[in-house]
């Protein structure tokens, strides 16, 4: 099933970058320190991008091929674009103004048929701000105060319209439990689900019906089909939000199962494995204490915010320790930024990490190789390799140190321009 | 009379009762203030502001018996130290003598007895200084029930248990101003805390401090009071709401003048006017005795900021926040005001949307003193970093970004002159790192504040070296 659900992932993605690779211009990059990411670091090395991927990566002697324009990046580092496995990019603008904001809908705690593809502001000022940092894909997540809250968007920080930058559209669906989907917390005014059973109960009535609704639909298709095809009837009434719950229920797609503490990470475990659902686990900010049971379960955890706080009684290190404990047992993890207007701070989290123990080729590939694994845009993404798509990043030092300042951003083998709203304003008032 | 002598009595036994104590902690070697310890007179003794600078194990605030594992002579050896005023020493050392930095250099002439610290391959540098937190106030940092309360003390509020101070003093934070909230046009006055954690109360206190007093603007009391359908709605009313109050202050001071005047005259019958706990705090204000802490975002604001200041005679110490700064920085450096700001906060309302992770080089540039703060409990732990994003956006030199989180803070708060840099004569407040502290990956080792360790990584638990753990 793992198989069927990352065949049908590939291709979706495929699809999408079959778009690119109309760029003709051959860009050499020379002299830089190539972190590849998938095979080590290569010193004075060349990448080659060319038809929007990179057909070329190697040491000094590496072919240039003639009328290539070349950028000398002697002294510089060269990494694979950046990817960002939660924001809400083009779902908000000014967070404090309503009108502005696309990131939950919350009239209901299941809403798997809500896309957040169908809201994405492609010309938001918000990822041209991110991309100067190095992120060039990232996750598009609504926010997370219902249950199901709707299906997350892949997609590239480049593009002339929306379509352009949705590279998988409903590529995942989050599932959250972190005690915070209830609608009110008022006894007396309590209204369906107020507790944790409440909201578990809910969840699993929602993908039961969904279960249900799928097997009338196969017996309708299987008389329909059949001897008795006279005697079928009427199809089954159509049902957007249960027909959105299949895909994950077969384990197609990967739910990203949003919990904080131990019991509730359990808790939702237990619902998962209850459906056979495939999990990217998110958060787990409070969960050291089963670790080891995250681990044998073989599924990847966006890993944070790091940032959140300790419990009272755990020495102050608690959380920022936690990538480096995961990464330790063997469990994959990614970074996000969990937000939309400093997605350009994502390296940074990776690099504080580090300073807790997490090793440093392991926190940039947790914001490259591993997400690009996780949500099945690895053939594609996530390392610079021969044939992959030409997102790369050039910086002036360690891509995960705040002070680095990145010189050059390209998006499926073409220069992005380092401009924003807010290099304009630097620029009209800096003189 | 009565009154006096009651006074007196509870002076003799607060000594007594001192004297008790310190037998009990040094019979138990305890590095708590025991119960008995607490001096009844000690709250109003250790008000910022008043009197001189006491020393922890001299005399009043603290009544607590100097814990015996303070040592008076340490010296820091081996590592770099970044001075903030005179550049980088490789492989230097630090003498520190009764809680002061008595030497610093690539050698010291420390007394044989010294303890030592072993610094080499680390980074030294003075303890982090954040001029705007509002941490360790539980859930009291807005008395939101009328846009002037200059009179709310947030000493009154102050949570020196809250495990907050604890998380900032491991990022390295030393030194704090915990701020009244941004509800009120008018807010509260601060107090400035050393991180002491484990400590008392008063022993938390900056002694000598100066008094800040939190003024807001904008959308924050916009909000809270137009919600309300009160005054002030918009920016027209927050201002004159200002206006008005230091108005009825100045008239305050006049009829206290005016008896005054009748008094020294020898005029028998002079009534003297109301106390007033609010007009005498505007009054305060008006007499230069607070730094104006103004909370800030639009340049709009802060040229109007400036202009009533102007107008009744006062000085703004800091705008804060201050996103939009770079577009008027040459106007506020002209005044003296600092700009005390976030690397790149963005985006979260209106009055936030043309902030850019420049603003900070870009005042530099035009002369403003420049901090780099938190408002965060989150970010207090990792100002370091913070610091370090303003050499990524405007290549600011190594000094001008620590500066950013040690003197220029220590200016904001009125304490330049104790602590904020490695030099002589100033407070033994120092942190030791495992990595370069501008970068993503240090980690402070040890934090020092007056001369005592008070955050040690290498210990099992916390790492603190003043609290029992079943606290």
């Amino acid at each position: 099933m793992l198989k069927r659900s990352l065949v049908a992932v590939v291709l979706l993605a495929a699809a999408a970058f079959a778009q690119s690779g109309e760029k003709s211009e051959v860009i050499a990059l020379r002299g830089g320190k190539l972190l590849t990411v998938s095979h080590g670091t290569i010193e004075h090395g060349v990448l080659v991008m060319q038809n929007g991927r990179i057909s070329a990566i190697g040491g000094a002697n590496t072919a240039i091929p003639k009328g290539a324009k070349v950028i000398d990046v002697t002294g510089m580092t060269v990494y694979p674009g950046l990817i960002d496995s939660e924001t809400h990019l083009g779902l908000t603008e000014v967070s404090a103004d309503r009108m502005t904001n696309d990131e939950l809908e919350p009239s209901d705690e299941i809403m798997p048929h809500m896309h957040v593809a169908d809201a994405f502001h492609a010309e938001t000022a918000l990822i041209p701000v991110a991309r100067i940092n190095g992120i060039t894909n990232a996750i598009v997540a609504p926010s997370e105060g219902d249950t199901l809250p709707g299906q997350d968007a892949f997609i590239q920080l480049d593009g002339k319209s929306a379509p352009e930058m949705l590279l998988v559209r409903d590529i995942a669906l989050p599932l959250n439990f972190t005690g915070r989907q209830r609608r009110n917390q008022n006894f007396d005014q309590a209204k369906f689900p107020f507790t944790r059973m409440g909201m578990a109960a809910q969840l699993r009535q929602s993908l039961i019906d969904a279960q249900d609704y799928e097997q009338k639909l196969n017996a309708y298709e299987k008389k329909k089909s059949g001897p008795d095809a006279e005697k079928a009837g009427a199809p089954p009434k159509r049902d957007l939000k249960l027909e959105a719950l299949l895909p994950y229920l077969h384990g197609q797609k990967p739910v990203v199962l949003a919990a904080e503490e131990a019991d509730d990470v359990q808790t939702a475990m237990d619902i998962a494995k209850e459906f056979h659902l495939r999990v990217i686990f998110n958060h787990l900010t409070h969960a050291s204490s089963i670790l080891d049971k995250v681990a044998a379960s073989g599924f990847p955890v966006i890993v944070g915010p790091i940032y959140e706080q300790p419990k009272e009684s755990e020495r102050y290190d608690a959380v920022f320790r936690l990538p480096a404990e995961m990464q330790k047992r063997g469990i994959k993890i990614a970074f996000a930024s969990f937000d939309a207007h400093q997605v350009r701070n994502l390296p940074y989290a990776a690099g504080y990490a580090t300073a807790f123990g997490l090793p440093p080729e392991e926190a940039l590939k947790a914001i490259t190789l591993n997400p690009a694994q996780m949500w099945g845009v690895d053939k594609d993404l996530g390392s610079l390799d021969t044939g992959k798509v030409a997102n790369v990043v050039v910086a002036n030092g360690d891509p995960l140190d705040v002070r680095t300042d990145v010189k050059h951003v390209f998006i499926d083998g073409a220069e992005v321009p380092l401009v924003n709203k807010q290099t304009e304003l630097r620029d009209r008032y800096w003189k | 009379m009565e009154r006096r002598s009651r006074c007196v009595w509870v002076m003799l036994l607060g000594v007594f009762l001192l004297l008790i104590g310190s037998a009990i902690a040094q019979q138990q070697n305890s590095q708590q203030p025991s119960p008995a310890s607490q001096n009844p007179q000690s709250p109003e003794k250790a008000t910022p502001g008043e009197g001189k600078p006491a020393r922890s194990g001299e005399s009043a605030p603290s009544m607590k018996p100097e814990p015996a594992s303070a040592p008076k002579d340490v010296v820091i050896k081996g590592g770099t130290l970044l001075t903030v005023t005179h550049g980088r020493i490789e492989n230097g050392s630090i003498y520190l003598h009764n809680g002061k930095i008595a030497a610093i250099g690539k050698t010291v002439n420390a007394p044989a007895g010294a303890t030592v610290i072993d610094a080499t391959g680390k980074w030294v540098m003075p303890g982090i200084i954040d001029a705007h937190s509002h941490i360790a106030l539980r859930d009291d940092v807005n008395e939101p029930t009328n846009p002037v309360t200059p009179h709310m003390m947030m000493k009154d509020a102050f949570d020196y248990e809250d495990r907050a101070i604890y998380r900032a003093l491991a990022g390295g934070v030393t030194t704090s101003l915990l701020l009244h909230g941004s509800a009120n046009m008018i807010g509260g006055q601060a107090i400035v805390i050393k991180h002491k954690y484990g400590l008392g109360r008063d022993e938390l206190l900056f002694p000598g401090a100066p008094q800040s007093i939190k003024f807001a603007s904008g959308e924050n009391p916009k909000r809270v009071y137009g919600s309300r359908n009160q005054l002030p709605a918009t920016r027209m009313g927050n201002f004159e709401v200002m206006r008005q109050s230091f108005q009825e202050a100045r008239e305050y001071m006049r009829s206290w003048d005016d008896y005054e005047a009748k008094v020294k005259k020898g005029d028998k019958d002079a009534a003297p006017p109301k106390k007033d706990l609010k007009l005498e705090a505007l009054a305060d204000v008006l007499r230069g005795k607070l730094l104006v802490q103004i909370h800030c975002y639009r340049a709009d604001e802060m040229l109007t900021e400036m202009s009533i200041a102007k107008e009744f005679g006062y000085k703004i110490r800091a705008f804060h926040h201050s996103l939009e700064a770079y577009k008027v920085a040459d106007k506020i450096a002209a005044e003296g005001i600092a700009v005390a700001t976030w690397p790149d906060w963005w985006g979260f309302k209106y009055e936030a949307w043309d902030g850019i992770p420049w603003n900070a080089v870009i005042s530099l540039h035009k002369g403003a003193r420049v901090v780099i703060k938190s408002d965060s409990e989150d970010v207090t732990r990792r100002l370091n970093t913070e610091a370090g994003k303003i050499i990524h956006y405007g290549n600011v030199s190594e000094e001008d970004a620590l500066k950013m989180i040690t003197l220029n803070p220590a200016w904001v708060l009125g304490v330049d002159e104790r602590v904020g840099s490695l030099d002589v004569g100033k407070d033994a407040d120092i942190t030791i790192w495992n990595n370069y502290p501008l970068g993503s990956n240090a980690l402070v080792d040890k934090a020092i504040i007056d001369g005592e360790v008070f955050f040690d990584r290498s210990l099992p638990g916390t790492g603190l070296t003043h609290l029992k753990e079943a606290q």
